[in-house]
């Protein structure tokens, strides 16, 4: 298992390296839908600059990574590609490991259902084999490496794939059960960008579930649990901010990276739904909208957990997805991070509605992305609205996509507690209609 | 894999909470992020203003002339100056006020001995211009009193002075009350106050001759004469106040804007009261204007009827005749109706109405003031 896992690692290397070495790497590095403000790598230069300079690296408003980041960069800065490359490898190997553990539970469980005759007669499809479970862990991998977006991605030199690596170190310890290292990665990763907050949720069900700690709110058991894990996360939070802080000798990171990310200042086009928005706002209503627009991010977070509470890591890849489409600045970077993990629900694929819609409309406006913006800023014959249409259909069928995902897994789950087949009270075949 | 009920339950939370996050999070933030913003006024301390009272404070002098105090008293009030009288009050006045030292605006009150040839003998007080007064000391004060009792037997006269020199509420009321309204008044005071116009540095003045018919008629006037004769008089006395220009036009082919009616009982063809607020608008179109300043301008319009509208007069409310058959409208100007009698029967007529220049100058100078 390992020799194709290290053969596709050697391939996704190759590939990168020879990207940098090529005209293209310059060109790439400066597309809207691949950097954003946030994670343009042409900023930490500045800021690095900045810091060489004696200044803060947050004057002047170029620089919104964390001080980590700087931090990280002010010793590897020639090393800066092998470093990026080493975040995607991560990436890999930390999904391919955790994607591993979760079959094996996921098998496990299904083996105990069966056991305990839990299905009903009909539903013998929809029971998975451990022969087609073989290759998904290769399968997620191969995603996430091979995806023309991360690529993208990392040729640009983008801190997503930075920020994607402490996502997947996060959900490789929480798989493996290992509290204390999955409450330090959330930290840091909400420590980089607010948003992986929402994860949370998913977090402490997966871990409690695999502690057998009943999910009732009733409970001291439960309790108990989220004030350890709470207590954790907040002092690993509390430890990081302490330490930028001891790091560059001043709070004004705190305003430059988190100010940022929530007051949304800087409106260049991205593939997000905000700049549009709030370039043409009036000045009146720009709170209100902001207050909208960041509550639209974390308010699935409860009904999805509610709803998911035995599926903690259909969970995260929900998250994960309502993060890349509703954050504030998202690139594709965010994107590949949850498409790579499809290759996990394939088993749903009998139930999905809308693939070749999703797939043909992605294709078609990740390939309008650059023409549009060709005729917008150099042509001058398209104006914002075509790029922000552009934008809008993107992220419409990525919420399309999940939804689709969404149902086919409720409809999987309902049919084997109630059947494939189901019939009514006559015995005439009858249809499921979703409500 | 759970049951039904559990799964229902798990929807109707589900939805629960979206609706919480809304009605709890949602509805304050919005109330509070999208309200207008009221600023706060201190209705109290405007009403208070309504209620001002005005102040007007000005510096009192008192000077007392030689003679009035003994020797002894006098040395206790400090000496400034002396000087000699003149002989009679209006030298005095105009005197005292090239040689007086207190500052400008303050009122001066001299005190005079009792035997001073300056007032007539049984005048013991007089107010003079220039903010200036003389009062005569009674012949009993001198001796054997003190500095203060003096003092406080003059203090009341001077008072008395003091009060009639200076301006009181109901001055101050009176000579505003063409401008400001005191109080929500009738219709008719609302009207008076609108009259007055607005001060500014400079006016312009324009007579203009209105001839709808210089085929028939051909009408000509004395300016020139005419402004020098009547108007600028009363112009030069108001030159203190403001500058006036004044310039004349003629213009033919204009008409009234609106239609007279023969009226039988006058047997001539009038104007009604209401009508006459529709004749100027369609005439000032074509008034040119001296365009240079922004001063405001008064048109003065003299308008000669044609022959089929002749004669041509003015009723007022009660329909009757208007002796001078002219109107005024407050701040704009005046429209004089001139009519032309008994000059017709050929075709070419050509006159001019020196004459009668008296009796609508007499009409434009009551106008004006």
């Amino acid at each position: 298992m390992a020799t194709p896992l290290s053969l596709l690692l050697i391939v996704a290397v190759t590939i990168r390296a020879a990207l940098f070495r090529s005209t293209l790497a310059h060109l790439i590095a400066e597309r809207v839908e691949v950097t954003s403000p946030l994670t343009a790598w042409k900023r930490v230069v500045e800021g690095l600059a900045l810091l060489d300079l004696g200044v803060s690296p947050y004057a002047g408003d170029v620089f919104h990574e964390t001080p980590l980041i700087i931090y990280i960069f002010h010793f590897l800065v020639d090393y800066a590609e092998v470093t990026f490359m080493l975040a995607d490898v991560m990436v890999a190997v930390a999904l391919y490991y955790a994607v591993r553990d979760y079959n094996k539970q996921v098998f496990r469980k299904q083996k105990f259902a069966l056991e305990a005759d839990r299905y009903p007669a009909d539903c013998h499809e929809l029971v998975r084999s451990p022969a087609e479970m073989h290759y998904v862990p290769l399968k997620v991998a191969m995603f996430y490496l091979l995806n023309p977006f991360t690529v993208l991605s990392c040729v640009a030199k983008s801190t997503c794939g930075l920020n994607n690596a402490v996502v997947s170190l996060f959900i490789l310890s929480t798989v493996k059960g290992n509290v204390l290292l999955s409450a330090i990665f959330l930290a840091l990763a909400t420590y980089q960008s607010i948003y992986p907050l929402t994860l949370c949720a998913a977090a402490l069900l997966y871990l409690m579930q695999r502690q057998f700690i009943p999910i009732n709110a009733c409970r001291l058991s439960f309790w108990w649990f989220v004030a350890q894990y709470a207590f954790m996360y907040l002092g690993s939070l509390f430890v990081m901010v302490g330490l930028s802080f001891f790091l560059l000798g001043s709070w004004d990171f705190l305003p430059a990276v988190y100010g940022f990310i929530l007051s949304v200042p800087d409106l260049t086009p991205n593939i997000g739904l905000f700049w549009y928005f709030f370039a043409e706002m009036f000045e009146h209503f720009r709170l209100f909208f902001l207050c909208v627009f960041q509550i639209n991010v974390f308010i699935y977070t409860v009904p999805l957990s509610i709803k998911l509470k035995e599926h903690p890591v259909f969970l995260i890849f929900m998250q994960l997805a309502i993060m890349a489409i509703f954050k504030s600045y998202p690139t594709v970077g965010d994107v590949s991070l949850y498409m790579a993990f499809l290759p996990v629900w394939s088993h749903l694929s009998r139930f999905l509605r809308n693939v070749s819609l999703v797939s043909f409309v992605l294709l078609t406006c990740s390939a309008l992305f650059p023409v549009l913006w060709h005729l917008w800023i150099y042509a001058g014959s398209a104006n914002a609205n075509f790029y922000y249409a552009t934008t809008l259909i993107f992220n419409l069928a990525q919420i399309l996509l999940m939804c689709d995902y969404f149902y086919a897994f409720l409809r999987r789950e309902h049919h084997l507690v109630h059947g494939l087949y189901p019939k009514r009270k006559d015995g005439s075949e009858a249809t499921l209609v979703l409500k | 894999m759970a049951t039904a009920e559990v799964e229902k339950r798990r929807n109707h939370l589900a939805a629960l909470s979206f609706v919480a996050v809304v009605v709890v999070l949602g509805i304050p933030m919005w109330l509070r992020t999208t309200t207008t913003y009221r600023a706060w006024l201190p209705m109290a301390q405007i009403q208070e203003l309504a209620e001002l009272q005005l102040l007007l404070s000005t510096d009192v002098e008192v000077v007392f002339a030689r003679g009035t105090l003994t020797p002894e008293q006098q040395k206790k009030i400090p000496v400034m100056h002396s000087r000699d009288e003149a002989h009679t009050i209006d030298e005095t006045d105009l005197s005292m006020h090239t040689l007086s030292e207190s500052p400008c605006g303050s009122l001066v009150v001299y005190v005079i001995p009792q035997s001073s040839p300056l007032l007539p003998q049984d005048v013991d007080v007089y107010v003079g211009q220039r903010r200036m007064a003389l009062l005569r000391v009674d012949a009993n004060m001198k001796a054997g009193k003190s500095l203060h009792q003096v003092l406080a037997a003059l203090e009341p006269q001077v008072k008395e002075v003091l009060q009639v020199m200076s301006f009181s509420h109901d001055d101050i009321t009176a000579a505003l009350s063409d401008r400001v309204r005191l109080s929500p008044g009738s219709s008719q005071s609302k009207a008076d106050s609108m009259r007055t116009f607005k001060s500014s540095p400079g006016y312009e003045i324009t007579f203009s001759l209105l001839n709808p018919d210089p085929k028939w008629h051909n009408v000509y006037w004395d300016m020139e004469g005419a402004v020098r004769t009547y108007v600028q008089p009363l112009l030069s006395k108001l030159n203190p106040v403001a500058n006036f220009s004044v310039d004349s036009q003629t213009l033919h082919y204009t008409m009234l804007g609106v239609n007279s009616r023969f009226d039988a009982n006058h047997s001539a063809y009038t104007l009604s009261a209401d009508s006459l607020a529709h004749v100027i608008n369609p005439v000032e179109a074509r008034l040119g204007s001296n365009a240079a300043s922004s001063n405001p301008v008064l048109n003065f319009l003299l308008y000669v009827p044609d022959a089929q509208h002749s004669p041509l007069h003015i009723l007022d409310n009660q329909k009757q005749k208007v002796t001078s058959n002219a109107f005024h409208s407050p701040r704009w100007g005046g429209i004089m109706v001139y009519n032309v009698y008994g000059y017709y029967g050929s075709d070419e007529i050509a006159f001019d109405i020196n004459i009668n220049m008296v009796k609508v100058m007499g009409v434009f100078l009551s106008q004006l003031r």
